[in-house]
């Protein structure tokens, strides 16, 4: 419990700033959101944030594995070349491409999120995977398991820590990316801090940022919860940087 | 619209020039405090006994990382103006690239000289080494290629984050991309989108090889980077 | 040149690492610290430069307490040599050589002049393409020489050193056992030696100092130690087969017979037959115009057809030194055609030899000092 104890700080910190705000209602001439509708912009950025991970995980795993067996190895290279190189692009100039393409809206944000969200994880499951002892599986042929077998009981188990640690940075990250996309109409607390910051109303502002590090700090330390979780005991959680955007 | 970009370029090369500058001035002087504070903080933090102290520093920081940028400006504009400063502009930006350059440079820097072999310490201490001279000639030198390694990473991540500084009015290569949204001009926005990320991949490709020149030839593992 | 006086050291959770020791190493003298690990050894040496600070009694080097000292002078002052080397990986040989020559403000061109003095002393040569050689860029043995170059960097008249060739494979470990002997034998330092090898410390030290729980329990020669164990633990450490350990104790030039019968390589067979013949003896070693030992001839050889010795003899090159011990002179002996060693000096001039024969009486020689030891000691401060 002792560990969790400055995340749950923060994250008292964070709703205790919300609520406070939003108790103020109105500053000089401009209304603050009402709690219902800074409630629905919660669970709409929640819910670009989820869509976007979903899609990024179900692409990006079996591409991941994909990429480390024998008959795709050559095109892997070139893949983590793109993933590192695509890591570098600035989150903005992603929703900006995205929504010249695919116009203003949530499909262009969830899109774009997605697409970035997917670099670390390709990356992050092919180096799990190919991080994986070659003598564990050769003793695990060696005793018998089909290759179906040692995928799942062995190659996944090993590699999940790594994943994981991908899936978490990327989700993480996105939670702010998606207060970036709020600009291309996707809607999402990333409006009210802009409507707050375009009228120059600290308090509406601030309405915004705090509900969003909450759920930026909430969802960091739940996925950290379940990556451990998921690593098998006698193996440390593998630790990645945040790359924020 | 790709042909409309192109044009958009070659008329206001000088306009996306200065607002080039723009960008680089704010990463500069952001990363560069960063690095200045970093260091120091990392290298206080690797002090005898102080264990506790870093695993703090470095929790505080690695909490401060996962604040969004645009919850960041939000929290700086209130303090700001609480504090009747400019709470918009470059002064907000500049310091939430700082707060956010700070976790890799001063972590790179703890672990780098918190993981010095033990035996080249006393070695140094044992030939007669001061405390300042190992920090100087053994420890310093060892880290110096893993803080850059530190300051790579956060200067391509600031350049991502300052380019959502222009929404609060900091300039920059940004400003392109929020107007080409906000009046509906793809070419605006495609033109910002380019140069943000060129900036970016040369950001990271030069420091890359900065990194490896300022690696100590005796410990250089592999080729050019 | 080193005295410890009453030396405790009590560490804050109230181990007792070191208990009232004291112990005296004099100018040239090479001394071993011995003992199971967890004696005190290694905290009694770093006591000495201060890198471990003491918790009473007195440490005083050349008559001067090391805590009148400036911490920081009295370490350059003295050579430090440690297991896991520490050399730094960001310095070249050159620089790491000269470290504490550069602290003390050497000039450039000294600085050079000494890393080469000290590579060729050491066995790395050409020193030239070392010097700018980076520490990955070398052998375990290598860096292992750099390591002992760098702790004779500014010349200090002290030396100390903590297990410098423990962790280095046994092989190269015996040769630079026997090249630093040599090094020592030319430049005669005050060396305070930690091991927990008692082959180790037999081989190497003037004296050896065994510890034992914090505890000196006996500081003494090698040979007076394996003579007179004062107590049951000496005697467990060092061993109950004393005999064979006397054999590797000692060292060539005390078996050796100096006068060997030899004969000049250009001289004729006839000669050599009829040296033979006058001496009562079945070989002889063929030494060159300079004395410098080149092989041997036998009655077997010389029967074969050719003018001069260098016709027929057999060439062969392995030879002893005057320290070599003797354990060694006699598997180099087992494993020759000829069953003798030639002893050679630095410039290979012939100035011994080793036969069975001489070695047996050696052997038995130790046996009966076994059983009296008296006369065994004062036997061997006469031959040394």
């Amino acid at each position: 419990m002792k560990r969790y104890l400055p995340m749950l700080v923060a994250l008292g910190g964070m709703v205790g700033l919300t609520i406070w705000m939003t108790n103020i209602g109105q500053v000089g001439f401009f209304p603050l959101a009402a709690p219902s509708k800074l409630l629905r912009e919660v669970m709409r950025h929640l819910q670009i944030v989820v869509y976007a991970a979903a899609l990024a995980i179900g692409v990006g795993l079996p591409l991941g594995f994909v990429l480390t067996r024998r008959a795709f190895r050559f095109v892997s290279p070139i893949l983590v070349g793109l993933t590192n190189m695509g890591q570098t692009l600035p989150t903005l100039a992603f929703i900006g491409i995205f929504a010249v393409v695919l116009g203003l809206g949530l499909q262009a944000a969830v899109i774009a999120l997605a697409v970035y969200a997917l670099l670390p994880i390709v990356r992050n499951t092919y180096a799990g995977i190919r991080s994986v002892d070659p003598a564990t599986k050769e003793a695990a042929r060696g005793m018998g398991m089909s290759t179906a077998q040692i995928v799942w009981k062995v190659e996944l188990p090993l590699a999940m820590p790594v994943i994981m640690a991908g899936i978490r940075t990327s989700t993480v990250l996105n939670v702010g990316t998606a207060a970036v996309a709020g600009m291309i109409g996707a809607g999402g607390l990333g409006e009210i801090i802009m409507s707050g910051l375009a009228m120059r109303v600290t308090e509406m502002v601030l309405q915004g940022a705090a509900p969003t590090a909450g759920l930026a700090i909430a969802l960091d330390a739940v996925l950290g919860t379940a990556e451990q979780w998921l690593t098998p005991r006698g193996m440390k959680p593998a630790t990645e940087m945040v790359f924020r955007g | 619209m790709l042909f409309e970009t192109w044009r958009y370029i070659g008329n206001n090369w000088a306009y996306i020039g200065r607002l080039t500058v723009e960008h680089l001035q704010i990463i500069a002087v952001a990363n560069g405090s960063a690095v200045f504070f970093g260091v120091l903080i990392g290298i206080f933090v690797s002090g005898r006994g102080r264990e506790r102290l870093a695993q703090l520093v470095m929790y505080l920081a690695s909490i401060m990382i996962t604040i969004p940028s645009l919850a960041l400006y939000g929290f700086l504009m209130g303090i700001l103006s609480a504090l009747g400063l400019r709470s918009i502009g470059f002064l907000p930006v500049v310091i939430a690239l700082t707060l956010y350059g700070l976790l890799p440079i001063i972590r790179n820097t703890y672990t780098a000289i918190t993981e010095v072999d033990p035996a080249m310490i006393e070695a140094g201490r044992g030939m007669g080494m001061s405390e300042l001279q190992i920090l100087w000639k053994v420890k310093l030198p060892l880290a110096v290629p893993v803080i850059m390694a530190g300051l790579r990473q956060a200067v391509v991540m600031n350049i991502g984050i300052a380019a959502i500084g222009a929404y609060i009015g900091a300039g920059g290569l940004g400003q392109l991309i929020f107007r080409g949204i906000a009046n509906w001009r793809p070419h605006l926005i495609v033109t910002g989108a380019i140069f943000v990320s060129l900036l970016s991949i040369a950001a990271d490709l030069l420091l890359g090889r900065v990194e490896w020149l300022a690696t100590p030839k005796g410990i250089r593992t592999r080729g050019r980077a | 040149m080193i005295k410890l006086e009453d030396v405790t050291k009590i560490y804050p959770d109230g181990t007792k690492a070191v208990d009232d020791v004291t112990l005296e190493i004099e100018k040239g003298e090479f001394c071993v610290l011995l003992g199971p690990s967890g004696c005190g050894k290694t905290t009694s040496l770093k006591m000495i430069n201060r890198l471990i600070s003491l918790s009473q009694g007195k440490i005083y080097v050349d008559g001067r307490d090391v805590y009148q000292m400036d911490v920081n002078q009295l370490r350059r002052s003295m050579g430090y040599a440690i297991q896991e080397i520490g050399l730094f990986p960001h310095m070249t040989v050159e620089q790491n050589v000269t470290t504490v020559p550069r602290l003390l403000g050497w000039s450039k061109a000294r600085c050079r002049e000494r890393t080469a003095e000290l590579l060729d002393l050491v066995g790395l040569s050409p020193p030239e393409t070392f010097m700018r050689r980076f520490p990955n860029e070398l052998s375990g043995g290598q860096k292992q020489r750099v390591g002992v170059a760098r702790c004779l960097g500014a010349d200090p008249p002290i030396l100390l050193m903590d297990e410098p060739f423990g962790a280095i494979d046994p092989i190269t470990r015996e040769r630079l056992q026997d090249e630093f002997l040599r090094i020592q034998d030319e430049i005669r330092k005050t060396i305070a030696f930690v091991t927990h090898d008692i082959h180790e410390a037999v081989k190497m030290g003037d004296t050896i100092a065994l510890m034992r729980d914090g505890i000196l329990v006996q500081h003494a020669p090698p040979a007076e130690m394996l003579a007179h164990p004062k107590d049951s633990f000496v005697e467990d450490f060092v061993g109950s087969d004393r005999a064979l350990k006397a054999l590797q104790l000692m060292r060539v030039r005390d078996v050796m017979d100096e006068t060997p019968p030899k004969v000049r390589i250009d001289e004729s067979l006839e000669t050599a037959r009829g040296r033979m013949q006058e001496l009562g003896v079945n070989f002889l070693a063929v030494v060159n115009e300079d004395e410098r030992f080149e092989g041997w001839v036998n009655r077997r050889v010389l029967r074969r057809s050719g003018e001069q010795v260098k016709d027929v003899m057999m060439r062969y090159t392995v030879t002893g030194r005057r320290d070599t011990p003797v354990n060694e002179a006699l598997s180099l002996m087992l494993g020759s055609a000829i069953g003798n060693l030639g002893v050679v000096d630095r410039r290979d001039k012939l100035i011994g030899v080793v036969t069975f024969r001489s070695l047996s009486e050696a052997i038995q020689a130790s046996y009966s000092e076994d059983e009296d030891p008296d006369e065994a000691h004062a036997e061997r401060e006469t031959a040394a």
